[in-house]
């Protein structure tokens, strides 16, 4: 059985070459190569439910044993990692156009993205963790510019931005490894419980910094938008469902797999009974909470919305995770099921629009509930489910982070983390309202539907946000049972919720839906029994005494929060990136300044420096080897 | 079971009668505040049968029907939620936080159906309403909280009993109840806040192009609306009641100070609600947070 780890990580990298080799026959072998080995990775993965294998040695490395393992809370990502991807791939094989550009790399990378990303679930030791790391960081650059001229742009800084995490976790690992000469998990917890609190810090914000430019934690989410939006469209659901959890998944393991929450404590002050570098984390989720909420109010360009909506999500992933108490890291690990579930659902129905207008710029949109109508019932079951309004997903675990800092009275973070949640039901409304409803402009009159093969994911998807919002307990059996591994208390949990004593109150899901579908059974039928309504066009409307046409563009939508801008205007004026503008226009002040008269770009100036330097080289050896 | 089945008829019943009775004292009210005399008392009902009887009905489309069924289907699920006159229904099932968001079910179906009608109107209405919620959110979360913290409960049951026998909220939280009071007061819509309607603006935003028996449902729902949010302030505040004649008259004194605001001032600028809800609600609501946690 252990052997089948190995299998199941090479599964998707086998799949993706030989996708690409199938793709030189025909597009079908190609799709069907990926489809097939995207399932098969879900079905292995379904084979590790809930259970837990500790080293498997697949190789070794500078000493160090290359480990693979699993556990409930691996189990978590790698459902994640593995039926957002195969769902991916259907949508994929709908949406991406054959004769755009050459797609047999992109099936490619797309599974290369996916075993990758497995890679790191199942890593047992930094090496291999490290490794499937910046796999996962190449692959996904290739997939963000296939969306076109402007993606190029966006996979660069996103590109730029992974490497610095990449150098400073790296740094981070050799540090571990000049210490513990060894790099397997529990060595590495073994030596930071018996390290200094500095040695400890260090690694942790080194570890940190990689994990936050990947979780897009402020102040190192700029290359989010701009990459989750340019991205093409089957590729944003995971980069923003999926990849972006693998920064979480990083940050659960350093301060619970390889710290803990007493460790921590110990060698560190405390505020509110947490540690103060958890306290830190706290605070950077909180603040990208709301400053992103503010932002993704303001965006006019759907996909744009999202992905700040995005970085507010996995704010409260982070800050679930960075409460170090059962209920609030087992809230946060279950909203990034949940994120992984609305998000993927949001960005697919967007793509789907996309796919039949064209277009993602809001205003541009309208009315097309009459045009798309299984879209929008999907997409309605994601907003609602991404404003956490019970009963879908998004609101259990958003619940059960509140509670945690209530339970903690962190009332700062609570009050941040509610002000997130309301300012979410403005950009989620503003999204529908603008695609789906108000007047539908005449160019779209002809438009239809997806095509089923890209309504399949987006309907496994919406309907997984009503299972997971009614039945909690799923999720929680493998939270609860792994975090269980890492020295939390089990909290009390029931199929349907939380009882009296988990939490400050008690939740039953099942209930409320029960009965909000009873009252809403009972009001449509006193509304049937009413006289029949009669349907009236849109441009049968009230205008004041004006005649609405369809060259009148009757409709709003454009600065749809205009007046709301107003107040948070000093907010939206705060911009990390004019920060990081200034360091680059100040790299390039000086490369174009100082270094160009080094590195003239003339021949003979060269053949100066190569004489001059092999003159003292000589020297030197003339000299026995001292110069001074 | 019986017990159970005639609770969840009955309780919507006397809320949408509560609700509806603080109608029709209002129009009442303002028109002798106006120096008119005013329709007759129970004209409300008459509105409401007139609406829903309507003959000739229009409709934009499937979610513009849905959105008032859906609205009511909301109030009603969040009136089972406030405990009243020691009946708990369902509050075993879900907290204080939870209500928070049961209550916005009901509004969610009021912004997508207004959405559809296809009207700028009816949508410049929803932005307002929206704005406005996360205007008056914030200093709300924050007496959520301060309650919350005072009993260490979140359920609302047990804060309402934690208050029995005259040691209210009212009393204990004095900063909280008044900022609770504004906030409840700026949910319900009325001058200075009603920004929403506008009738000289947007032409009554969200409800512009809602006639007949949509209409009728929304009146139904206004009813619901004003008794939610009014029985959420009492049970958090004034301590619930022991029966529903108690609990009327307290909710009546609530209503009664705010009918005594609503004619006197004008309307503020949508932006300016935001502003005033982000600075001295606030500022006090914070002020008394602070003082429950050092406490």
């Amino acid at each position: 059985m252990n052997i089948l780890l190995e299998i199941m990580l090479a599964t998707p990298f086998i799949g993706g070459l030989l996708a690409f080799i199938g793709g030189k026959v025909h597009r079908w072998v190609r799709f069907a190569v990926a489809v097939t080995f995207s399932f098969l990775t879900l079905i292995e993965a379904f084979v590790y439910y809930n259970v837990t294998i500790k080293g498997v040695v697949w190789g070794s490395l500078f000493g160090s044993k290359l480990i693979l393992q699993t556990n409930p809370i691996s189990w978590l990502f790698l459902f994640i990692v593995t039926a957002m991807s195969f769902l991916i791939v259907i949508f994929s094989i709908g949406d991406m156009e054959e004769d755009r550009i050459k797609l047999d790399s992109y099936y490619m990378q797309l599974l290369f993205v996916e075993g990758a990303m497995i890679g790191i679930v199942l890593a047992g030791d930094l090496i291999t963790f490290f490794m499937f790391w910046e796999i996962m960081s190449w692959t996904s650059y290739f997939l963000i510019i296939y969306g076109g001229k402007k993606s190029v742009a966006a996979g660069y800084k996103y590109i730029i931005m992974s490497i610095i995490g990449a150098y400073s976790m790296f740094i981070a690992i050799a540090m571990l490894y000049v210490k513990a000469h060894s790099l397997v998990y529990a060595d590495v917890a073994t030596t930071l419980a018996h390290s200094s609190a500095t040695f400890v810090v260090w690694t942790v914000v080194l570890l940190g910094i990689g994990f936050f430019v990947k979780a897009a934690i402020m102040p190192l989410h700029t290359w989010l938008p701009d990459a989750h939006s340019e991205a093409p469209s089957p590729v944003s659901p995971l980069l923003s469902g999926v990849l972006i959890k693998m920064g979480a998944y990083g940050l659960f393991i350093v301060l619970y797999g390889f710290l803990s929450v007493q460790l921590a404590g110990n060698i560190m002050p405390s505020v509110f009974s947490t540690p103060i570098l958890l306290y830190i984390i706290q605070w950077l989720a909180a603040l990208s909470i709301v400053l992103a909420t503010f932002l993704a109010i303001m965006q006019e360009d759907a996909k744009r919305l999202l992905a700040y909506s995005s970085i507010s999500q996995i704010g409260y992933v982070v800050l679930g995770i960075a409460t170090g108490t059962s209920l609030g890291v087992a809230g946060g690990l279950f909203h990034a099921l949940n994120h992984a579930i609305f998000k993927g659902l949001l960005f697919l129905a967007v793509g789907a629009v996309i796919y039949r207008t064209g277009t993602r710029n809001l205003s541009d949109l309208g009315g097309l509930v009459k045009k798309m109508p299984y879209t929008f019932t999907a997409l309605l079951l994601g907003i609602i489910a991404l404003a956490g309004v019970p009963p879908l997903n998004g609101f259990v675990s958003k619940w059960m982070i509140y509670e945690a800092l209530l339970q903690k009275k962190e009332v700062f973070l609570l009050i941040m983390a509610f002000i997130g949640s309301t300012g979410a039901f403005l950009y989620v409304y503003r999204l529908i309202h603008s695609i789906f409803l108000g007047q539908l402009p005449k160019k779209y009159e002809n438009v239809k539907d997806v095509p089923i093969l890209m309504q399949v994911p987006i309907w496994v998807l919406a309907v997984s946000t009503i299972i997971f919002g009614i039945f909690p307990g799923l999720a929680m059996n493998v939270i609860v049972k792994g975090m269980k591994l890492f020295g939390f208390k089990p909290i009390a949990y029931t199929l349907f919720g939380f009882p009296q004593g988990t939490a400050m109150g008690a939740l039953k899901v099942i209930n409320i839906s029960a009965v909000l579908a009873i009252a809403f059974v009972a009001a449509w039928v006193l509304f049937l029994i009413l006289s029949k309504s009669r349907k009236v066009s849109q441009y049968d409307n009230y205008a004041a005494g004006q005649v609405v046409t369809p060259e009148l563009k009757y409709n709003y939508s454009f600065g749809f929060y205009m007046s709301f801008g107003r107040v948070i205007k000093s907010i939206l004026k705060l911009g990390i990136e004019r920060i990081y503008n200034y360091w680059v226009d100040a790299a390039k002040i000086f490369g174009d300044y100082y270094m160009r008269r080094v590195y003239t770009g003339n021949l003979e100036t060269y053949n100066s420096y190569i004489v001059i330097v092999v003159t003292i080289a000589a020297a030197a050896i003339l000299l026995g080897g001292k110069l001074w | 079971m019986v017990k159970m089945i005639l609770i969840a008829i009955v309780a919507p019943l006397l809320a949408f009668a509560i609700g509806l009775s603080f109608m029709m004292i209002k129009r009442k009210f303002v028109a002798r505040i106006q120096r008119r005399y005013g329709p007759t008392i129970i004209q409300p009902i008459f509105d409401i049968m007139k609406l829903l009887l309507k003959e000739d009905n229009i409709s934009h489309g499937i979610i513009f029907s849905l959105g008032p069924i859906i609205a009511i289907a909301g109030s009603i699920l969040s009136v089972f939620f406030i405990p009243i006159a020691g009946l708990n229904m369902l509050t075993g099932s879900g907290d204080l936080i939870a209500l928070l968001y049961i209550m916005a079910i009901g509004s969610l179906g009021m912004a997508l159906g207004a959405g559809d009608s296809a009207n700028p109107n009816a949508s410049i209405g929803i932005s307002r309403a929206l704005t406005l919620m996360f205007g008056y959110d914030l200093p709300l979360v924050i007496i959520v909280i301060s309650v919350a913290l005072q009993y260490h409960t979140t359920d609302l049951s047990a804060i309402v009993a934690a208050q029995a026998n005259g040691h209210w909220a009212l009393w204990s939280l004095p900063l909280s109840a008044i900022v609770g009071f504004v906030v409840t007061y700026g949910a319900l819509g009325e001058h200075p806040f009603d920004i929403i309607t506008a009738p000289h603006e947007v032409a009554t935003g969200p409800m512009v192009e809602y006639g007949g028996k949509h209409l009728g449902f929304l009146m139904i729902n206004h009813a619901f609306h004003l008794y939610v949010e009014i029985a959420l302030f009492v049970d958090l505040f004034l301590g619930g009641a022991s029966n529903i004649f108690i609990f009327y008259i307290k909710m009546f004194a609530v209503f009664f100070i705010m009918m005594m605001f609503d004619e006197v001032l004008p309307r503020f600028k949508i932006d300016d609600a935001v502003r005033f809800f982000w600075k001295w609600p606030t500022v006090v609501a914070l002020i008394s947070l602070i003082i429950v946690l050092v406490k």
